[in-house]
């Protein structure tokens, strides 16, 4: 079981307001969606939530504790984070890549052992990595980078996750393939919070939206209450268009006429 | 995934403990490597021995010219050469993770401008070898502070601005020198100028920087995989469980160590921390647990046979070691910067 | 072997006696009983016969022990060891900047003289660590150059010799000092570099032999022993007359941008003189030489008022 929990919770995003204070309360089962136009704090609110930045105001409970009286290396048993963007001043390979994390459940003496490279190895196949073990990350396709980030985040086991866009750069298979082993991770117990600009990717995949606006009100709920059009209209500032596809309300920018293509 | 759990098992069975079979082969090929160029350089001198001569030297009944060319002259040059360059390729390799950065080095850093200001300023006042010693590291120390200072001033830094920020600093440290040596007796000019090109006709003893390297080999490697993790960036090694802060501050302090022991035993050589580094990660990968002490041991071995070079290339004139690095170095760092776009 | 037991005054006495009255006495060593000499930093030298393997760590030192009829013994030299012409056939082991200590040790030396001043301190020492005997030079006067002389002719049983050319050294000195003890003042400007420009403050020996000759050094308060200088300082010190050496024995090339000053008065009048450096700079008996060169243009510079 897991719980994360934000008690009047400010994001520090600089020289914006305080907005509406953050009461979150997400746990195992969860899949709860992050929307907001750019800019408006999607990122930040899930380093805050990581503990990576300090907020404003208000704090972070993990299972209870507060995150800031955290070790790094307990939260890590507990939460991984799939980031936007990726350092490979160093390249290793795929297989190390993915191992790293194993890094929180291994003390300092510690070599990884065959189990931990099982953990790895299954997680690349997760994401259909397997075969690239020996690949060095810079020769990967952008697509290919951010499934091995998931696969990184998969071996580190996480109760929660924490992911930051990570459908970017993949194809629709991918796509729908990444969104499909977080959903069964939630289905596992564990929970997840992911933070995407595809309104209808969450209108899919999610069960809790939380809606961010630039002047840093937000609010949250149930994702049938929170994505209907006139609030997601104002979110985006764009009118929109709903459509019905096997159940789901998907949601479709509304072009006006002269615009659109011949 | 939970039902290819077996068959990842048995996939991962084949390199049962996967760092005792990748770690110790390269660093035992790199060991012999450092033995073999250590026993080159004490039989290869400006004086030429015979072999049986050396052997000699040995079993203990040589002749005493070679008995004192070999152990007294050679050996501890030797020893000090080795140290001097596995402090160095350390030393390079460690600011390498900390800045993500292949081009990072105590040099470009301006941490040896540090330490070489500190000793000559030590030895221009006529303070003794401790002050002298104490006063690099605290120049290096100064060096690593007025770096992160000023790169972390407002908010975030990117390895570029801190790039940026110690190559400054390295400049300024350089007019400080230049100026020490304007005021500085004239008739000790060329010696100054020879130790602040590096040069190991300055290395008395090898102990200290043994020592030093042995301990930070030591200390370093159980942290290998956090620098793994580091090397990936800060954010995503704090969600691996890695302490980022203590653990960067850790390496400014013994990168400003190592640099500051290396700038003492033999003044400023460069390239080795720089070229060192690159080449093994060319062929062993990026594994830190790896590439940390090969680079004790391939610095070293580097600089010893660099010096040969110093000492017999054009002898009996001597060169400074730090002009044979610097002459390898820079080509060799160029065409893997060309290679590696 | 090494440095001698200082205490023994038999060993400490006959090296303080200096004149030649005492020296020629000296020079006959009994076998088995030591030579000694006191060098430079007042430390008694001593060796258990007439030094046969000798290396000199300077050009100057070099010259020195020539001098000292001592060139025979010489089986090692620095770069630039040109003077005399047999020296440019001794062995080399290094610059006196950077030895090759490899070299000096395999030469088997029984006195290794060092140029205190010269020679990079550790070097030295080490060569000191390994047993070597070693004679620390270090000659700021006229009267160090005969002393030099006389204790190289001591150290290499060669006595008589060293004393002929140390008298002949000074007499000639002593002479310039009394032809030139009443002449008016030239005040003058010595460069010995071009590129910055370098001169001599009164501690130099050059600035000895400006002196000899009646000539004042303007720069010769100077705190620095070599100081560096700009030309405006040189224009603004209006000196009556410019000397300098050059890259080679008739190389005049540093005396050339004093010409574009017409209204210095060394320029003025004509008095830009050139002084082969080897004769003035190098701290040896050859200094007679210069100083006679130097006193000659000086002459000159007063028949030109």
């Amino acid at each position: 079981m897991i719980s994360l929990a934000t008690e009047d919770l400010v994001i520090d995003i600089p020289e914006r307001g305080d907005g509406t204070p953050l009461s979150l309360h997400v746990e195992s089962g969860q899949v709860w969606g992050v929307l907001g136009p750019n800019g408006a704090g999607k990122t930040t609110l899930l380093h805050t939530l990581a503990g990576l930045r300090r907020p404003r105001s208000g704090r972070v409970l993990l299972d209870g504790e507060p995150l800031a009286g955290l070790r790094r290396k307990r939260i890590a048993r507990r939460l991984a984070v799939v980031f936007q963007e990726r350092q490979d001043g160093f390249p290793a390979s795929v297989l190390e890549t993915a191992l790293i994390g194993r890094h929180p459940f291994l003390s300092p003496w510690d070599l990884e052992t065959a189990d931990d490279i099982g953990v790895a190895r299954a997680a690349l196949r997760a994401v259909e990595l397997d075969g690239y073990e020996a690949r060095p990350v810079n020769t990967l396709s952008g697509g290919e980078r951010q499934r091995l980030a998931v696969a990184t985040a998969l071996t580190q086991q996480p109760a929660l996750w924490l992911a930051d866009e990570p459908s970017n750069h993949l194809d629709l298979r991918h796509q729908v393939a990444v969104m499909r082993l977080l959903r069964a991770q939630a289905a596992e117990g564990r929970a997840v919070l992911m933070c995407l600009h595809d309104v209808n990717l969450a209108a899919r995949w999610c069960d809790r939206i939380l809606l961010l606006y630039p002047d840093g009100t937000a609010c949250w709920g149930p994702t049938a209450t929170m994505l209907v059009p006139q609030a997601l209209e104002g979110l985006y500032g764009q009118p929109l268009d709903v459509v019905e596809v096997g159940g789901v309300r998907l949601f479709v920018p509304r072009i006006s006429v002269s615009l659109r293509k011949r | 995934m939970s039902a290819a759990e077996p068959e990842a098992r048995s996939a991962g069975a084949v390199p049962a403990a996967p760092g005792l079979v990748r770690i110790w082969p390269p660093l035992l090929v790199l060991a012999l490597i450092g033995v073999g160029s250590m026993l080159l350089a004490v039989a290869w001198g400006s004086v030429p021995i015979p072999l049986s001569g050396l052997f000699a030297v040995l079993t203990g009944d040589a002749e005493p010219l070679h008995r004192t060319l070999v152990l007294e002259l050679r050996l501890p040059r030797v020893l000090a050469a080795f140290g001097t360059g596995g402090l160095l390729a350390v030393a390079g390799a460690l600011m390498q993770v900390l800045l993500r950065n292949p081009l990072a080095d105590p040099y470009v850093l301006g941490l040896s401008g540090g330490a070489a200001v500190g000793a000559l300023g030590a030895m221009l006042v006529g303070l003794g070898a401790l002050a002298i010693s104490g006063s690099a590291f605290v120049g290096a120390l100064l060096s690593t502070v007025l770096v992160f200072g000023l790169a972390h001033g407002t908010g975030s830094w990117t390895p570029t601005r801190l790039l940026l920020t110690g190559v400054v600093v390295a400049a300024g440290w350089g007019a400080l020198i230049t100026f020490m040596l304007v005021i500085s007796p004239t008739e000790r000019l060329p010696g100054m100028l020879y130790w602040l090109m590096g040069d190991l006709s300055y290395a008395r003893s090898p102990w200290p920087s043994l020592t030093v390297l042995l301990l930070a080999c030591v200390l370093i490697a159980p942290l290998g995989r956090s620098l793994n993790a580091l090397a990936r960036g800060p954010l995503q090694a704090a969600t691996l469980g890695v302490a980022v802060r203590p653990l960067e501050w850790g390496i400014f302090v013994a990168a400003s160590l190592l640099t500051a022991t290396a700038v003492i035993t033999a003044g400023t050589i460069g390239f080795i921390g720089l070229v060192v580094p690159h080449m093994l990660r060319l062929v062993f990968g990026t594994d830190q647990r790896l590439i940390l002490p090969a680079s004790a041991l391939a610095g070293g071995s580097l600089l010893v046979l660099a010096d040969i070079g110093a000492r017999t290339l054009i002898a009996p004139e001597q060169l400074p070691v730090g002009v044979i690095t610097a002459l390898l170095g820079v080509p060799t760092f160029l065409y893997l910067l060309y290679r590696s776009r | 072997m090494g440095i001698a037991d200082r205490g023994l005054p038999g060993n400490v006495v006959p090296a303080l006696c200096a004149g030649a009255f005492c020296l020629l006495g000296m020079t006959q060593v009994l076998a088995g009983e030591r030579l000694c000499v006191t060098d430079d930093r007042d430390r008694a030298v001593c060796l258990e016969q007439p030094a046969q393997r000798i290396i000199a760590l300077s050009p100057g030192v070099t010259e020195l022990l020539f001098a000292a009829g001592a060139g025979e013994q010489i089986v090692g030299a620095v770069r630039y060891s040109d003077y005399p012409e047999a020296a440019n056939d001794i062995p080399r082991v290094g610059s006196h900047t950077r030895l090759d200590l490899e070299t000096v040790l395999a030469m088997d030396p029984d006195l290794v003289v060092v140029w205190v001043s010269g020679n990079p301190p550790d070097q030295v020492e080490r060569l000191e660590d390994l047993g070597l005997t070693v004679y620390f030079s270090e000659v700021r006067n006229f009267e160090d150059v005969a002393h030099s002389v006389r204790r190289f002719g001591r150290l290499a049983a060669t006595g008589a010799e060293a004393e002929r050319a140390a008298d002949s050294f000074l007499d000639t000195i002593r002479t310039l000092g009394e032809q030139y003890a009443d002449a008016d003042p030239v005040r003058l400007f010595y460069q010995i570099w071009d590129d910055p420009i370098m001169t001599v403050n009164d501690s130099h020996l050059i600035s000895q032999v400006i002196r000899l000759c009646g000539g004042e050094n303007i720069f010769g308060d100077l705190e620095r022993l070599a100081p560096r200088l700009d030309r405006e300082s040189v224009l603004a010190a209006q000196p009556e007359a410019i000397a300098a050496g050059g890259m080679g024995e008739d190389d005049e090339s540093w005396l050339e941008p004093w010409t574009g000053f017409p209204d210095l008065p060394a320029t003025a009048a004509g008095n830009l003189f050139f002084v082969p450096p080897s004769t003035i700079q190098r701290p040896t008996p050859r200094v007679a030489e210069g100083a006679g060169i130097l006193c000659e243009h000086l002459e000159t510079a007063r028949e030109r008022r």
